[in-house]
């Protein structure tokens, strides 16, 4: 099949969310091919950055996509980006994973994914298109200092994640809190005109 | 309902990127189903989960890795199907929790303390965290407490006043080593509070030493 997608690929929200519709609407191996090269490589390294061996990471990425594919018609723009979208399914693996490590596998319950869901109705509509909101959250991060990115980007990845913070980055707890803090105050400023 | 009381940026932040022990994950997610405001900042933090993911360093797939994951693209897709239906039995009856909460296994109201009641809420994954409901009547007066570890309470229905200021519906409060509670029921109806907690409550007091035996879970 020929994607009808056309063009060079870009780390660009609108045209991911273009790819996953087509996969959606059209079954198209080329969009998600596309989707692939660019993230597969980088939830691996998602993955192994939260413990998770080479292969293991190789594996879950896999899953990543594949759930992307099979879900793709579920995937709505309006709603939430494209980037996004990906970051919650790798997130809810992740957890699953690593319950399965631990022997404990929760599939009689839903697993991570269930527990994220807050209510049973559609999420209500705040009126933001979701395309918005990436952008200026881009724009938001893209601004911080790259000290306070840091404790943002690690902030995503370990349990008890401050202490852990403190140790990766060799700085006492305290500063890990204050730089968070002063990064969140930030992020928030830019995105308060939402509510 | 108006909720005054939130968690901080850094537990919102902690439960999109999905690195909360099930307990806290359960106490927050709580607290999300009664406030939109906090729904919007997860939202928002998963938008900037996807702007990480998206700017991480790439790690070569292995060899095949993507022929083997085409090929299982033609398959039927288990991961397609909907969401299991969620049956009202277990913490069903209680308004407030989170829809996933409802499948766990039921559990009863025992006494602990006059006019408070536990309901502890049995994870199926194990948590450092406990995570139970706690009942108090009008006009009790918890008995004063620390935390050797932390104590997340969101309030499912009535209210109650400590030192932090007041707690009804929806409100999200947080207590660690730092805070003693001297906390007093002060609705009309009877407080009833999802609580995640760890670590163990240090009663103080002859009377809080007595019943300590009895608090532990």
């Amino acid at each position: 099949m020929v994607s009808k997608i056309s063009g060079e690929a870009a780390p660009d929200g609108a045209r991911w969310a273009r790819l996953i519709e087509a996969i959606a609407v059209d079954g198209d191996r080329e969009a998600f091919a596309e989707l692939f090269r660019y993230f597969a490589p980088r939830i691996k390294t998602f993955m192994q950055r939260s413990g998770a061996s080479e292969q293991g990471a190789d594996e879950l990425a896999q899953d990543t996509l594949l759930a992307v594919w099979s879900k793709a018609e579920l995937f709505d723009p309006r709603s939430v980006g494209a980037a996004a979208w990906i970051f919650t399914i790798a997130r809810n693996l992740r957890i699953d994973a690593l319950r399965r490590q631990k022997r404990t596998p929760s599939d009689d319950t839903g697993g991570a994914e269930l527990e994220f869901r807050l209510d049973e109705g559609p999420q209500p509509d705040s009126g933001i298109e979701a395309s918005q909101v990436e952008a200026r959250v881009r724009n938001a991060i893209s601004a911080l200092p790259d000290d306070q990115l840091r404790v943002i980007e690690l902030s995503f990845f370990q349990e008890r994640a401050h202490a852990e913070i403190a140790k990766t980055l060799d700085i006492p707890l305290g500063t890990v809190k204050s730089r968070l803090r002063l990064a969140m105050a930030r992020l928030r400023n830019l995105l308060d005109d939402f509510s | 309902m108006t909720v005054h009381h939130h968690p901080s940026d850094e537990l919102l932040t902690a439960f999109a990127g999905g690195t909360l022990d099930l307990g806290q994950h359960i106490a927050v997610a709580t607290h999300l189903v009664g406030c939109p405001r906090c729904r919007t900042v997860v939202h928002a933090m998963e938008h900037v989960g996807g702007a990480v993911l998206a700017d991480m360093p790439r790690s070569e797939m292995l060899p095949g890795s993507f022929e083997a994951l085409e090929r299982r693209l033609g398959e039927p897709i288990a991961a397609n199907r909907p969401l299991p239906e969620l049956p009202r039995r277990g913490f069903g009856d209680v308004g407030g929790l989170p829809p996933f909460l409802y499948g766990y296994p039921d559990s009863s109201w025992r006494w602990i303390a006059p006019k408070v009641h536990l309901r502890p809420i049995r994870l199926p994954q194990p948590s450092p965290t406990r995570v139970f409901l706690l009942r108090s009547s009008p006009g009790t007066k918890m008995i004063e407490h620390t935390h050797s570890g932390f104590e997340m309470t969101c309030v499912l229905s009535g209210s109650f006043t400590h030192a932090g200021g007041h707690f009804g519906p929806g409100d999200f409060d947080f207590g660690d080593g730092s805070v003693d509670h001297d906390v007093i029921i002060d609705s009309t109806d009877d407080c009833v509070c999802l609580v995640a907690m760890q670590g163990d409550l240090k009663l103080s007091g002859l009377i809080g030493r007595l019943l300590q035996p009895l608090i532990r879970m």
